[in-house]
């Protein structure tokens, strides 16, 4: 092997090893930050298995009051994806940069969505509590504006993606923006916009679970208080409502999504 | 030659990277008339068209469709000036979800230009229109079928009856037969050819095949390096002349 041959796999070699040893070193402060320690989970192992046995078997009592709940969480979900979709379509074509004309105003719709998006709906929950009280509305307005800055960004992304070709068509026979966007991209995009939507339902769904916990209604404040009075046979019944809930969301989601394309 | 109606005179453009696409090209096509656009690959012939209807903005130069000047036109008036200039592109760029009478009928938003139609409101007038009009090109029995399931030739068909329900005076075609095959390329050409006599309009049709130019066309021009280098009728020139101008 040629001198400057030698040079260059002894230089790979290093620069590899550099490689592994700074990620090693980025895993190790993490373990360190995190406290990550094995032996505190052994010895609270023997915890969770008393939680489970006292939490054994669910109490079916819990299940009228949970289905006002779990109809409640759908709900702000619902309410939340529907209204965050609406609002999303028309800024999301504006922020989309080459195809629908709003190249003035893309670059601050994009920063406000990264701004609205930055923000953990859980955050946003606690914000709209102390604007508009305990409650579901909360939990609406926090999953609304959280999922706006999701769906611009995403339907923006899907615009710009998009194959051109029909948009150049009816914009060179004349027609105004707005119509383009309408009767060329809207159709094309209506199974991409609908899939990103439900699947923005389903993770709704599911962040509206959490939002109960900071008072923003739904099932997961009742979860909240019977883990609190420790009502654990109660608690487990409701986790097993969740459960529920979750897998026929997502089956739901996953068939109507399937549908579109 | 019968009365102008598009007239390019002195049309120049550069792009970014130094090519000289176009360079002071000047071409008239009548009324009635098929003009065929011909020249090897990167001569300035889509370039030539994209120019004429202002989708790329060309440097210098002149665009007239009978008696309006596109080139400085803004807004709503340069919207209005595009009505009249129909464009059919290689590929026919229809809206795959939508029915072929819809994807007609989308090319005349242009006139309707309210509230409803950019709410995706088609006039009921139009799609009759549009009915007419695939009947026109001879495919009103795909009128129903969605545009992502018909062949290259009805689907060019379609394209066709959508420049037409923009109710133009000229119809520009980039490679409209490129990906068809002889047979539909040779009904394609025709169609064109029936349409540019019967309705008076003013085609001008980028093509590759020079045989095919002197089948259909009425007159042929030639660019080469974004210059005009033959310009001649068809029944005064032979495939030896085009071969060797070009």
């Amino acid at each position: 092997m040629s001198r400057p041959a030698q040079h260059l796999s002894l230089a790979r070699r290093l620069g590899r090893w550099l490689v592994v040893f700074v990620a090693l070193l980025v895993l190790g402060q993490a373990l360190v930050v995190a406290e990550v320690d094995p032996s505190a989970l052994v010895e609270g192992l023997g915890g969770v298995a008393r939680l489970v046995a006292d939490g054994l078997p669910p109490d079916p009592a819990a299940l009228p009051s949970a289905g006002l709940a779990v109809l409640q969480t759908v709900d702000i979900a619902l309410v939340a994806t529907v209204v965050a979709t609406l609002l999303a379509i028309p800024f999301g074509a504006v922020a989309a940069r080459p195809r629908t004309g709003g190249q003035l105003l893309s670059a601050p719709i994009r920063a406000v969505a990264a701004f609205l998006r930055a923000i953990p709906d859980l955050v946003w929950a606690l914000v709209f509590v102390a604007a508009v009280g305990l409650g579901p509305f909360a939990g609406v307005l926090a999953l609304t504006v959280h999922s706006v800055g999701m769906l611009v960004r995403l339907f923006a992304e899907s615009i710009e993606e998009m194959d051109s070709g029909p948009a150049e068509a009816l914009l060179a026979a004349g027609a105004t923006r707005v119509q383009v966007f309408s009767h060329a991209v809207m159709p094309e995009l209506l199974p991409t916009l609908g899939s990103l939507a439900l699947y923005r339902l389903e993770q709704n769904v599911r962040s509206s679970l959490v939002l109960g916990f900071v008072g923003a209604g739904g099932i997961g404040f009742q979860l909240l208080s019977a883990m609190e009075e420790f009502q654990y046979r109660q608690a487990s019944m409701l986790l097993l409502v969740l459960f529920a809930l979750i897998t026929v969301f997502e089956l739901g989601s996953a068939r109507v999504r399937a549908a579109l394309r | 030659m019968s009365q102008p109606l598009l007239g390019i005179t002195g049309l120049s453009k550069r792009y970014p990277n130094g090519t000289q696409a176009l360079d002071s090209v000047g071409l008239r096509v009548g009324a009635g008339e098929l003009v065929a656009l011909l020249g090897p690959n990167g001569s300035g012939k889509s370039t030539l068209l994209r120019c004429a209807v202002r989708l790329l903005e060309p440097d210098s130069g002149s665009v007239r469709v009978a008696d309006t000047e596109l080139i400085g036109l803004r807004g709503t008036a340069l919207r209005r000036a595009r009505t009249r200039v129909a464009l059919i592109f290689q590929q026919a760029r229809l809206v795959r979800r939508r029915s072929a009478l819809d994807n007609v009928a989308a090319g005349a938003l242009a006139h309707h230009p309210g509230p409803r139609t950019a709410l995706g409101w088609l006039p009921p007038g139009e799609r009759a229109r549009a009915a007419a009009l695939l009947a026109r090109v001879g495919a009103s029995e795909i009128a129903g079928q969605r545009a992502d399931t018909l062949s290259g030739g009805q689907a060019q068909r379609t394209a066709i009856a959508r420049a037409l329900a923009q109710r133009p005076v000229v119809l520009l075609a980039d490679e409209p037969v490129a990906n068809l095959d002889p047979e539909a390329a040779a009904a394609t050409m025709a169609l064109l050819r029936e349409l540019a006599h019967t309705e008076r309009l003013a085609v001008l049709c980028v093509l590759h095949q020079p045989a095919l130019a002197l089948e259909f066309a009425d007159r042929v021009v030639l660019l080469n390096r974004g210059r005009v280098v033959l310009d001649q009728a068809c029944s005064d020139t032979d495939l030896a002349t085009l071969a060797g101008a070009g």
